[in-house]
């Protein structure tokens, strides 16, 4: 990996987008968007379905070309360059291996291309397939393999040729809970491992926030938030963020001072220190593990948030336990909680209270 | 519904029109075999007549050559209009499918007698030839091989596309975007990819196209020379000639056993792939 070393060198991003945006006749599928990547990041595009994260991927990709803007691939212009030319790899969803060669033939797929002396061929391709754990499965067909050892060697092909930058289409979606779970670790070692750049598309937030450096979560063809999943999590700017990553509680208020909300039926609620316009509306989340639930005589910390209610209905989905709450002042607030045995959970119709601390209460930007 | 029900049901529906397609073909393809072995003597000198006669075997020979040529020509012209059918758009390619099955609704006879006014001797084709190079020209285009060729082919094309457009239809289209990001250039695609893929349409194009031109008859007789006469000819040739209708009914089991010989795989082929035929 000494070239890749040298090159990270030379510049620091892998890609850089400047005002890239694509059209479909009256269908915009993304949106005028600038966004760096830089050399030897794992970058996760994340978004629901039609939120254009495949779009970004084909442009990047070019399997479709941008309507306006241009793509840059470490410095170079490549906004109208075939495919071919780019020296990208890619991971597809359904492998898109070919069904009739076998995997060593897939593997030295891009080497023959490439005119390498078979010898060489032979060597990157065992070590690619000894660094993804199929060795000695050289002989097979795609077909006599699993979806999981399908997919490596999709990861194979790829990495055998050491591309600079290496695209991943939701490449876990066909496998799995468990088998997924496997992957993104040994994905996520192969980048440590080799030092490549990554670009990452899915719609599975969980798969998001394990895996990313940063996450760029997109909506409507435009990127509502760029970060690290930490920022993604803890500090979402929309509502659509906080939705979108992670369950929340969503409480309206209006803005009273510099750390104080009023929220339904005049209670306040203490949020954390900043500038914010007098009397202007917000939504304040909360996530529901930062919820705690006590009994009504028990004491609380000082400075908490406090609310009272009655429990609508507690789950227990195996390590946490979620409790919904009908608060005194109408609303509706779900807190998490490790479980406990049965008879230790809060029981539906108990009055409870409910607290938080004021830095878990997150005012977002509308 | 299982298997074997299904295929009871189907027996059921299917009988009436084997039974009157059996009733009607086969006493003629009986009466056929019987007069080539001499009624009831059950003689199999035709057999050994033919086996040695000369005429026979460079006929035989003929036949099989033409067949090879025009298969393998068929089907290279089918493969690159099936290529080309499927990258169009399904509603584009359901018109152009309309137009390369023009020629099979189109009688033979009638196509034979078009070719013979385009490309004789003083056809439209070396009248343009003539009138862009201001010189007479008449090159020999029909009552030969390349008469012969151009009819064949023409009738079999549309036969192949279907079998070879089914299997480069369902090469899966990521498979190409795979390669194309890999570096690979449309050639290697073409090489690595397309063709060994569609192997299946192609093999089944080869093998039908031959079956169906080991049979030949108008084409060869109408566009084609007297050194391009293919069994069916021969078989013309003692029936209305010669008179020898034993010989001829010979000539024809031997043509017959081939097309079966050939054709067999190919039904068994189509049953277990699914290829061919009315699939696309």
């Amino acid at each position: 990996m000494g070239d890749a070393k040298v090159l990270a060198d030379h510049s620091a991003h892998a890609i850089t987008l400047r005002g890239t945006s694509k059209t479909y006749g009256p269908v915009t599928a993304l949106h005028p968007i600038d966004l760096t990547v830089d050399k030897g990041e794992f970058l996760t595009l994340l978004g629901p379905s039609g939120s254009g994260k495949t779009t970004l991927l084909n442009l990047i990709a070019g399997a479709i070309g941008p309507t306006t803007g241009t793509i840059l691939l470490d410095e170079r212009d490549i906004t109208r360059m075939p495919p071919r030319e780019r020296g990208i790899g890619m991971v597809f969803q359904n492998y898109a291996l070919m069904p009739h060669m076998t995997v060593f033939e897939n593997v030295a797929y891009p080497l023959r291309v490439r005119r390498e002396h078979p010898k060489a061929i032979r060597a990157k391709v065992m070590e690619s397939l000894d660094r993804v754990g199929l060795r000695g499965l050289e002989d097979r067909k795609p077909r006599q393999l699993s979806g999981g050892q399908q997919q490596r060697v999709g990861i194979a092909r790829c990495i055998v040729y050491s591309p600079a930058i290496i695209m991943m289409d939701e490449p876990l979606g066909a496998l799995d809970k468990n088998l997924r779970e496997q992957m993104q670790g040994e994905i996520k070692r192969l980048h440590k491992e080799l030092g490549t750049t990554i670009i990452y598309v899915t719609h599975d937030q969980e798969e998001a926030l394990n895996m990313s450096d940063r996450i760029c979560l997109l909506s409507g063809g435009q990127i509502v938030q760029l970060g690290s999943p930490d920022e993604l999590y803890f500090q979402p700017r929309s509502r659509f963020v906080a939705e979108f990553i992670g369950e929340s509680n969503l409480i309206s208020g209006r803005v009273i001072g510099n750390d104080r909300m009023k929220i339904a039926e005049d209670r306040f609620i203490l949020v954390p220190k900043a500038e914010r316009i007098e009397k202007s509306e917000h939504l304040v989340m909360v996530r529901p593990e930062k919820v705690r639930i006590s009994k009504l005589d028990e004491n609380t910390a000082e400075g908490d948030n406090v609310l009272s209610g009655e429990v609508v209905s507690s789950s227990f989905i195996g390590g946490m336990t979620r409790v919904t709450i009908n608060t005194e002042n109408g609303l509706s607030i779900t807190a998490k909680m490790v479980s406990a045995r049965a008879h230790s959970r809060p029981e539906p119709a108990s009055k409870v209270r409910l607290c938080w601390s004021p830095s878990d209460s997150v005012v977002l930007e509308n | 519904m299982n298997r074997s029900s299904t295929i009871g049901a189907q027996a059921i529906f299917m009988s009436p029109a084997v039974l009157l397609a059996a009733t009607i073909m086969l006493p003629p393809l009986f009466f056929i075999l019987y007069t080539s072995v001499h009624g009831t003597s059950l003689s199999l000198h035709e057999y050994r007549e033919i086996a040695s006669s000369s005429l026979f075997r460079r006929t035989l020979g003929t036949t099989l050559v033409i067949a090879v040529a025009s298969s393998v020509l068929s089907v290279f012209l089918a493969f690159i209009v099936a290529v080309h059918l499927a990258r169009q758009t399904a509603r584009r390619r359901t018109i152009l499918l309309v137009l390369v099955l023009l020629p099979l609704w189109t009688s033979i006879l009638v196509k034979c007698f078009a070719f013979t006014i385009i490309l004789g001797r003083d056809g439209i084709l070396n009248g343009i030839l003539s009138w862009l190079f201001n010189t007479k020209i008449q090159l020999p285009l029909v009552l030969n091989r390349i008469g012969l060729f151009v009819g064949l082919t023409n009738s079999l094309v549309p036969i192949a596309v279907f079998p070879i457009l089914a299997s480069v239809l369902a090469i899966d289209d990521s498979v190409y975007r795979a390669a194309s990001i890999m570096g690979a250039k449309p050639a290697r695609i073409l090489r690595t990819i397309t063709i060994p893929l569609s192997l299946p349409g192609i093999l089944a194009g080869l093998f039908t196209t031959f079956v169906y031109s080991l049979g030949a008859y108008i084409v060869p007789s109408l566009l084609g020379g007297p050194r391009d006469q293919m069994l069916s000819n021969l078989v013309d040739f003692y029936n209305r000639q010669v008179l020898d209708w034993p010989r001829a009914a010979a000539i024809s089991v031997v043509l017959l056993a081939m097309i079966s010989v050939f054709g067999t795989p190919l039904a068994f082929w189509r049953q277990r792939k699914g290829i061919g035929g009315a699939r696309v």
